[in-house]
């Protein structure tokens, strides 16, 4: 769906680099997360897709397409920064939105009756937004962000300063999209949202990408063959043995119940022989890292 | 294109639907005729009818000074003198008394010496000078009575001058005080017209970029339409309402004069302004007749034409560094020091047009009407008088090319501007924008 080759942007006469040789693919009817801190470049590298700003060098291609002002009406884009018109209808600012993009006014109009529906918002379409409550605005920034059925979304941060119930609202809005075929990039600072929501994932940090690939490959390749182990009716002695074969760390004990982590390097089936010995085995499970652990991981190794 | 109008349509609908625009759009007109009016009554409230008796000693001023409704003198009999003075104290139907002193060999600097005017309150400033200008103007008469002149033969003296000027570049025209006059008020109230709504609207237009990037609706609308276009749009869907507002007005302004039904009031609400020379002395049907065909004179196509093309690229001169300068800061308060680029060459033009008036042609005139930065109110200023068609036509050419640049100027710091939040511009920022 969307390729980016080589990106580098710089602000200020090359003083200040925001991206620096920056590749990503996006396949079709995925979400894509674009995961770094602030500053990373993720918004300078959205606000190159939707062709505000443009890049020094490298190129964009949608669906194999150069990107050109064509594409413009294929995205739907939320920014960091959103707002709406204060003083205009809730209908017409809809209207306008959707015009902007193409759309041909009873189209738009069809359009946002059906979001309007799914939303359970059509006593909305009247008020001015100064009428409306944030979480309100919020649904109706989403309508404006989708009303001209954008083959491709773009989300900078799209959870920020929801309340929880609307952005589980949202949440499910956007997955519903992606089954129906839409291609969504979100971006975030927040790895959460990520692990539950996205197929895809690039870090950037400093202008970089450090990696990127599917969530589960890039966790996968993060692990350090780490287990978490659980046992009760521990046999003292059997246990001291286990001990001294294996490397254990973070050993504590709480209501009979004794856990540690275990540094793998043979075969886990193997540990798993040697622990039925020790005590009953409640738990015993490989630790995966979180994004959170892999992102740390990823830019301490990097820097 | 369609993106230009879809923002231009939405900034005028947005702006006209709103209740203060329809209010003040419908009130205005009727708040300046009654501001006039309060200010009318005020003067009027303040105008007073003062009673002076007068003892007259001399003989003189019997019959000689006459009152009008401002000022009643009364003449009393001279042996009253005292009791009248005694009397005056406490007595509301009476302001004064004046006492002229008997007069001997026509020593006038004796009666002035000895003239008292004993006043009960305080008497303005105002009725005391027509007191003195009365009192003068009988020992005036009375000296040339003595001088041996016939009073016909004064009247002869006094006769006034006319000067008749005759325009050989203008078919030989007559130019009178009164064409002159009139198309002095004109040039006066097209200037300001144009000075008003530049300012208004032009600030306006910042508003308007200002709250879309208080908003942050601006990244959302960038992300669809060009910045340039947002701006265009912006700018000239604020000149549609400029124009509604305006097109309200005059229709306001002409049915009013069609509703009082009489030429004179068609005239006087047209042209604001247009009748400031007017003595009140003359014969007012007289003067209209001569208003209405100083003004049928006048070439008024071209001064129509002239008007709406200064008056548009004017405006949109001003509004694009409007626009400029509300991308460029955060919030109102902080455009301050910008504002003042653009209000202050267009003040200067304003103040400088002022002086046109003694020399419509005069070299501050001709520079003031051809630099694009004053010229949209100082050629307004200058068309009625009449000015060279080449004059017109390079300062048309020089405003609409500067109008192109400083949009193009305007444009390019507006890209930027609009999405860098939270920090004010310096003027070297703006430059590296500009340059970039």
């Amino acid at each position: 769906m969307l390729k980016a080759e080589h990106i580098t942007k710089t602000y200020n006469a090359g003083k200040k680099t925001a991206l620096e040789d920056f590749s990503i693919h996006v396949p079709k009817g995925s979400i894509y997360g674009l995961l770094g801190p602030n500053g990373a470049g993720k918004t300078s590298f959205i606000r190159i897709i939707n062709q505000i700003t443009q890049a020094d060098s490298g190129d964009v291609f949608i669906n194999g397409e150069k990107l050109n002002p064509n594409h413009i009406k294929d995205i739907g884009y939320m920014p960091e920064e959103r707002g709406l018109y204060k003083n205009m209808s809730v209908g017409d600012q809809i209207l306008y939105f959707g015009e902007l993009k193409g759309m041909k006014r009873n189209d738009a109009l069809n359009e946002a009756k059906k979001w309007f529906e799914k939303l359970h918002i059509d006593q909305w379409w009247k008020k001015k937004l100064s009428e409306l409550s944030k979480g309100m605005a919020q649904k109706i920034q989403f309508v404006v962000t989708v009303l001209h059925r954008p083959h491709l979304l773009i989300l900078d941060e799209p959870f920020s300063g929801f309340d929880p119930v609307n952005a589980n609202l949202i949440k499910d809005q956007i997955i519903e999209l992606k089954n129906n075929g839409t291609t969504i990039i979100l971006s975030t600072h927040r790895m959460e949202s990520v692990e539950e929501m996205c197929d895809y994932v690039a870090l950037i940090d400093n202008s970089k990408k450090i990696i990127d690939g599917r969530v589960f490959d890039v966790r996968e390749k993060f692990k350090k063959n780490i287990f978490g182990i659980t046992l009760s009716d521990v046999n003292n002695e059997q246990l001291q043995q286990f001990q001294n074969k294996y490397e254990i760390f973070n050993l504590s004990e709480q209501n009979n119940l004794i856990s540690f982590d275990l540094k793998n390097t043979v075969n886990q089936n193997d540990i798993l022989l040697d622990l039925v010995q020790a005590g009953k085995v409640r738990s015993f499970d490989e630790k995966i890292p979180s994004m959170n652990e892999v992102f740390i991981n990823a830019v301490g190794n990097h820097s | 294109m369609n993106n230009i109008y879809l923002i231009t349509k939405r900034e005028f609908l947005t702006q006209v639907k709103k209740k203060s625009f329809v209010l003040l759009t419908l009130l205005a007109p009727l708040m300046i005729i009654g501001f006039g009016a309060v200010i009318g009554l005020m003067f009027k409230a303040n105008e007073s009818h003062n009673v002076i008796e007068v003892v007259d000693n001399s003989g003189l001023f019997k019959g000689q000074l006459k009152s009008n409704d401002k000022l009643e003198y009364i003449f009393v009999p001279v042996a009253d003198e005292k009791s009248k003075i005694k009397n005056l104290k406490g007595n509301e139907s009476l302001d004064g008394i004046l006492v002229l002193p008997q007069i001997s060999g026509n020593n006038f600097d004796d009666l002035e010496k000895n003239t008292r005017l004993v006043v009960n309150t305080k008497i303005g400033l105002d009725t005391k000078q027509r007191i003195i200008s009365d009192i003068s103007n009988v020992i005036k008469k009375e000296k040339i009575k003595q001088l041996g002149i016939a009073e016909s033969q004064l009247d002869n003296l006094d006769k006034n001058f006319e000067l008749r000027t005759i325009n050989v570049s203008e078919n030989n025209k007559e130019d009178s005080d009164l064409a002159f006059g009139v198309k002095t008020g004109l040039s006066l109230g097209l200037m300001y017209v144009t000075f008003m709504f530049i300012i208004i609207y032009g600030v306006r237009v910042m508003r308007s970029v200002l709250e879309e990037k208080n908003n942050r609706v601006v990244e959302i609308i960038i992300s669809s339409v060009k910045p340039f276009e947002l701006m265009m749009g912006k700018i000239l869907g604020v000149t549609m309402v400029a124009l509604t507002q305006f097109i309200v007005w005059i229709s306001m302004s002409v049915i009013g004069a069609l509703v009082l039904n009489t030429g004179f009031s068609s005239i006087q609400k047209n042209i604001p302004g247009g009748n400031e020379e007017i003595s009140d002395k003359l014969d007012i049907a007289q003067i209209a007749t001569q208003v209405s065909h100083s003004l049928l004179d006048l070439n008024f196509p071209l001064i129509i034409f002239v008007f709406i093309v200064f008056f548009l690229l004017g405006y949109i001169f001003y509004s694009s560094i409007y626009a400029a300068i509300g991308s460029a800061v955060d919030n109102e308060t902080e455009t301050q020091q910008f504002t003042l680029f653009a209000i202050l060459p267009l003040t200067l033009g304003m103040y400088g047009s002022f002086s046109l008036m003694n020399n419509p042609d005069g070299p501050l005139g001709f520079w003031l009407s051809i630099i694009p930065f004053t010229s949209p109110v100082a050629m307004i200023a200058r068309i009625p008088y009449g000015v060279p068609a080449w004059q017109i036509a390079l300062s048309i050419f020089l405003l609409l090319a500067t109008t192109i640049f400083m949009i193009f100027l305007a444009g390019k710091i507006y890209r930027v501007g609009i999405l860098m939040y939270g920090n004010k511009a310096t003027l070297k920022e703006l430059w590296k924008w500009i340059r970039s």
